[in-house]
Order: structure tokens, then sequence, then C-alpha cells
């Protein structure tokens, strides 16, 4: 019977396609919303992570809090007490640096162009591997000797030289107010989704360059921020208040004066903002179902009036009141469904075509899919109840007199 | 092959008993009210059909025929007195049990044909069968041979409104035995049909009659009343004659129905109480 129930809904509806459609039409936008804002927020979710885990999840940020107005000269770090940290931490600090970095422009020949150059130690090559493709990293002598060498992006070395190979190669740049010829000793290739790329902030018109910290450091060797990436990512809460109080220590202040930042937070507040959105789309999917639904409804109390002669007949020759009832609660349950999947389909279809231009590999969960349609069907059977029981509880000779 | 169809009516107790008389109208009335004017449809009828008669019902308009019929027909409910369908008083009966009463007692055969539209032949001919819960194979099989039998097996698959006239009655028939029901009622089943094809319908009744059915049928005509072996006049809801037609008229003998009905065997009947 069930089957029979389903046959007859399905021609039915194709007995009216276009009035069909129109009546999802609700549903395909409610459902549809619901599964491409699902779909987009899911992508991002496994795309942060993904940068993250690139940038590195347990990389932190300390410095003295803004929120504070007695600021000391000694609230500035200094070298030396980067190198306190390192030694109290031991192996729980798998690197630290000033988180030192400039942006200028740099000229080679007749050419110019903007660079960022970020300062780093030697080490940074273990919490942010790259692959040097030609010349060496940067080294201890770099650093203590403050040497104006750097190691360059494979890119920027051709845009800026014309080739990746430019070991050797010097360029003049101004920093902090002195101008000097710089080295270029190594060149690095980073592989990155377009994604990252974006999200990096790295505009493909700008360089980038990795320097010895000590350059921008100098002359005094004092910088606002402490930048640590952890040993392990496992607790991190405990390492940072851990980490504050060894610095409140150290600088003879409060533990709760100090600002902290770690990849973490920042991953949870993308989260949260994931998930404003998914509950405004949600709300609007949610309206956008009920008015879908009360869709159905009036399109339900259209068709069934016209039948009415039909359930008068199928009375006639035996179909009890549960039997129309069901007949029509399949129908406008089946109607509901095949919005759904026509509003999967195209979410479907359109997350996938957006993340093909973006070259993002999407990520659709079949979970969400099922629930959709299964939802879209519950909306339908909802909808349905009152014209299905208007129709079952029709009287055969009245809907056999119906004109 | 009927039988297991039989054995599965006899589980239900509503449907059990088989009466010598299949209907019986006690004393019936029905009075429309439409609010302004009350309509009397039926004064005090009192008529008897007993199984396996072929009775004509005739009338002039408005004399109550089709009332009648829709009160026989379990359609519409009396507003006085007693109707016994096989002895059981269908008065007492929720609409669900009306339901099964029509779908397994009650074949109908309208003027109108009542098929149900942009739904093939063979479909229309099997929905009987499908709300008593007959399986999907042996309900196409037995609205194909149904068909045949009608002569309409090469339109199965043709909607209501590729047929003509006359073909839409046969497949209202087809669909009418579709149950093997005791009784057919057609309400001027040949009112919209020309001469020939109203002939033939009214042999097909009459084949249907001979195998056992009983079979009531309104109409206008003389010529259709004809065939049948008893006629029932009706003037303003009463009735004003019921006499027997010595000499019904002979199908051509064109159509053998001799499959499209299974006679019930006499032995197979259990007298009741109450009938
Ligand atoms: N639903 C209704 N509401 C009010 N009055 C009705 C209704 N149905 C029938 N009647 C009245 O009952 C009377 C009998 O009608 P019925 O339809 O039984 O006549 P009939 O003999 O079938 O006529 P015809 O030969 O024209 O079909 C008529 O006066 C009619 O107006
Ligand atoms: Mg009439």
């Amino acid at each position: 019977m069930l089957i029979e129930n389903m046959a007859m809904a399905f021609h039915a509806i194709r007995a009216n396609k276009l009035r069909s459609f129109l009546t999802m039409l609700g549903i395909i936008i409610g459902i549809g919303s619901v599964i491409a804002i699902v779909s987009i927020g899911d992508t991002m979710r496994t795309m942060f992570t993904d940068l993250y885990k690139d940038i590195g999840i347990t990389q932190a940020y300390v410095s003295y809090g803004y929120w504070n107005d007695d600021w000391r000269q000694s609230d500035y770090f200094t070298l030396d007490e980067l190198e306190l940290i390192r030694e109290a931490f031991g192996d729980e600090i798998a690197y630290i640096d000033s988180n030192a970095s400039v942006s200028t422009e740099v000229h080679a020949g007749r050419m110019s162009m903007n660079f960022q150059f970020q300062g780093i130690t030697e080490r940074y090559m273990d919490v942010q591997p790259v692959n040097v493709i030609y010349g060496r990293y940067l080294n201890e002598g770099d650093l203590l000797g403050r040497r104006k060498n750097v190691v360059m992006s494979a890119e920027s070395a051709e845009m800026l030289y014309g080739t990746e190979n430019a070991v050797g190669r010097t360029f003049r740049t101004t920093i902090y107010g002195y101008t000097d010829e710089y080295t270029v000793i190594g060149v690095y290739k980073k592989e990155m989704s377009p994604f990252q790329r974006l999200m990096m902030g790295g505009s493909s018109d700008t360089g980038e360059a990795y320097i010895p910290e000590t350059i921008l450091t100098w002359p005094n060797d004092t910088f606002y921020y402490c930048h640590v990436f952890a040993a392990d990512s496992a607790d991190m809460t405990d390492f940072m208040n851990r980490l504050k109080a060894y610095i409140a220590k150290i600088k003879d202040r409060n533990p709760q004066d100090y600002y902290s930042n770690t990849a973490v937070e920042e991953m949870g507040s993308v989260d949260s903002v994931m998930g404003a959105l998914s509950a405004a789309v949600g709300g609007i999917a949610a309206i956008s179902l009920v008015v879908g639904g009360i869709g159905i409804m009036n399109i339900m109390l259209v068709s069934v009036t016209e039948r009415t002669r039909e359930i008068g007949i199928r009375k006639a020759l035996g179909a009890r009141t549960r039997d129309v009832l069901i007949q029509f609660l399949t129908e406008s349950a089946i109607l509901s469904a095949c919005g759904g999947v026509i509003g999967v389909t195209l979410a479907v279809t359109l997350v996938t075509v957006l993340g093909m231009a973006l070259s993002l590999s999407v990520v659709i969960r079949p979970a969400v899919i099922v629930l959709a349609v299964s939802f879209s069907a519950v909306v339908g059977l909802f909808f349905g109840i009152y014209p299905a029981s208007k129709a079952a509880k029709a009287d055969p000779i009245d809907a056999l007199r119906y004109e | 092959m009927f039988d297991q169809w039989r054995k599965k009516e006899n589980e239900d107790s509503v449907l059990r008993p088989e009466c010598e008389d299949l209907i019986r109208l006690d004393n019936l009335v029905k009075i429309y009210d439409t609010g302004a004017v009350q309509v009397t449809g039926l004064d005090h009828i009192n008529l008897t059909v007993r199984r396996g008669e072929f009775v004509a019902i005739m009338g002039h308009s408005g004399s109550g025929k089709s009332t009648l019929m829709n009160i026989m027909g379990c359609l519409d409910r009396p507003t006085e007195g007693h109707y016994f369908l096989d002895g059981i008083d269908t008065a007492e009966l929720s609409s669900d049990a009306l339901s099964a009463v029509r779908n397994r007692k009650i074949g109908f055969v309208f003027q109108s044909f009542n098929l149900i539209s942009r739904t093939s032949a063979l479909k229309n001919v099997e929905l009987p069968m499908t709300y008593a819960r007959i399986p999907r194979q042996k309900r196409a099989d037995r609205a194909m041979e149904l068909l045949e039998l009608v002569g309409l097996k090469e339109r199965a698959e043709h909607m209501p409104n590729e047929l003509s006239g006359g073909q839409r009655q046969r497949v209202a028939i087809a669909r009418a035995l579709a149950n093997q029901p005791p009784l057919i009622l057609a309400d001027e089943p040949t009112g919209n049909l020309d001469t020939a094809a109203s002939v033939e319908i009214m042999e097909m009744f009459s084949e249907i009659h001979k195998l056992g059915s009983t079979v009531v049928v309104v109409t206008h005509e003389e010529n259709i009343a004809a065939f049948t072996d008893r006629i029932v006049r009706f003037s303003d809801g009463r009735i004003v004659s019921d006499e027997k037609n010595p000499n019904p008229a002979e199908g051509s003998g064109r159509i053998h129905a001799g499959k499209l009905y299974a006679p019930r065997e006499e032995s197979e009947r259990e007298e009741e109480e109450g009938c």
C-alpha cells in the first residue's frame, strides 16, 4: 500500500509539474541554504584547522597588557630575557623569538618592490619547515653577527631578479632609517593552498624573506612581544599560565597584567564566528521552511478540493478514512522531500562549483544531507495533516456530487 | 483462484452473512434538508431484492431513483427506516465499516463513469482490489483478465480521456466486478451512451446476472429495462408499481462473461440468523 501511495504521489506531483515546483520553492531554498551553510562551515573549519596546523597550532604571543597604564621601560622584552625563558621551560618551548617584522621597499638594479621581512632565529626552521632550494638557511652566525643576509621565497626572487636562483644577489633597502645592502644567501619554497595564501595575507606583489631578528631588534634589543611555539599542543592553557607567571616573576609584575593570544584561541573565535553565521542562516532557513510548509499546506488544500470527486470515487470503491489520509499525507511528504532533494542538489552543486573555483576541497557530510531530506519530509508530513484529514473526512456522497 | 479472496472476505465478521434477501428496505425515508425547504427524496419505501435478481428501477426525473441507489450503495444514510444489506443493518456501521461493505459487497457503475482521471484503465480496475489489500501481482493479473473480458485488453494502459464513453463504461464494469461483489448497482449506466453501446453494456449486465450476481439498474428507457426480470417504478419518492418481466431480452451471446464472475456455490452459503 505504501508503494501504491508513493506511486500515486509521484503521479500527482508530475501531473502538475510547474505548480509542484513552485510549491517546493520554500523548501528548496530552506534546505538548500542549510546544506550550503553547513558545508561552507565544515569546509572553513577544516581549512582553518589545516591552516593553523601549518602556521603552528602551538603558536602564542605574550605582551604586557595594553590595558595597564603604568607602562615602564622595563616592560619591553629583551633578547636576554627570551634566553632566560627558554632555559626555564627547556624542551617545553620549541621556539621563541621577538616577533619582529618589517615591511619596506627594496631596490635591486632598476627593480623596486615591497617586501615583508620576518625577523627569525635560525631555529625557526624547526617549527616552520621550508624547502631551501638554493643556498642555505639563516644560521647562528647570521644572528649573532647581525649579518645583513636574507633567505627569500622563490616567488619573490623570481619577481625581484627574474630567477629563482638568487643566491649571492644583493638589494638595497632602508630599515629603521638606515639604508644598507643585503645579500640573498638562500631561496626557499613553501607549499601553500591558495586559501592559505589568502589567509596569510601574502598578496602576490609583496616579496617575502626571512631576516635575522637581531637586525630588527637592533640597536637596543628590546621589543614588545614574546613569540613562542610550545612543543606540545596538549595543554596550551596550562602552558600559557605558567609562561605568564614566569614572565611576571622576572619582570616583577602580576601574571594577570599580561596579555596573551594563542592560535588555539583564535581558532575558537573562527568557530564562534561560524557558529553565529550558522545560527543566522539557520534562522532564515527555519523561516523559509515554515513558509514552504505553509505553501505545501495551501497547495494540498487546493489539490484536495480539485480532487474531491476522486476522493468520492475512492471512498465509493472502499477506501477507508485512513487510506485517504495516508494517500494525501504521503503526497505532501513526498512533495516536500522532493523539494528537499532539489535543495540539497542545488546546494551541493553550488558549494562544489565554488570550491572548485577557489580550488578548495569541499566538505559535505552525508549525514547532513540525509537529515535535511528527512526533515523536509517531516515538514511536508506536518503541514499535510490538515489538508489530508480534510480529504479523509469527506462524505462519499457529497464528494461524488461535487462539481 | 477466486476462493482465496472469498476466504479473506469471510474473515471480516461484518461481511460474513449471506442471506436470500440481499436487499431489504424497511420503511425507508430520505429527507434532504436544504435549510429553507425540506425535500422528500424517498417516502416510506419497502422493497426486498432477492439474491440473483435483475431489477430495473424506473421513474420520471426527480422521483428518487438516485437517492435510493445511493442508500443501497451505502454512500448515503436514510433519514428514517432501516436498510439491511445481506442481513446487515447498515445503520449500525461506522463509515469505515461502510467502506469495507462497499468494497466487498457492492460494485458501482455510474452514469458519468467516474473513472479516476490521469490514471490508466488497468489502475482504475485495480483500485477496489487495492483497498481490499490484494497483493500487487494478483491484482494486476485479475485486472488484466477483467479488461480482456470487457474487450479492452489493448487499452489497459490508456487514460480515461483516451477512451470513448462506451469503453469507459466497460472499464467501469470491469472495476465493479473486481472484488466479485454480490451486488452490482448501476445508476443510468447507459445514460451517456448511444443505442449500440447501451445494448452492449446491458448484455454485459445480463451475463453478469446469469452468473449469479444481483444487479440493480436505474434507467429511463423501456428497452433497457427490458433486459431485466423485474421492473420497479417510482414516482415522487414512492413505489408505484413492482412487476415481473416474464420475457427478459436476451443478450446476443457475443459476450461470454463466464470467467468474469464466479457464481457462488449453494453449499458455501451459511444460513445466518436475522436474515
Ligand atoms: N443533495 C440533495 N439535496 C437536496 N435535494 C436533493 C438532493 N439530491 C436529490 N434531491 C432531491 O431529491 C429528489 C429525488 O432526487 P433523485 O436524484 O433521487 O432523482 P432521480 O430519480 O435520480 O432523478 P433523475 O432521473 O433526474 O436522475 C429530487 O427532488 C431532488 O431535487
Ligand atoms: Mg438520478
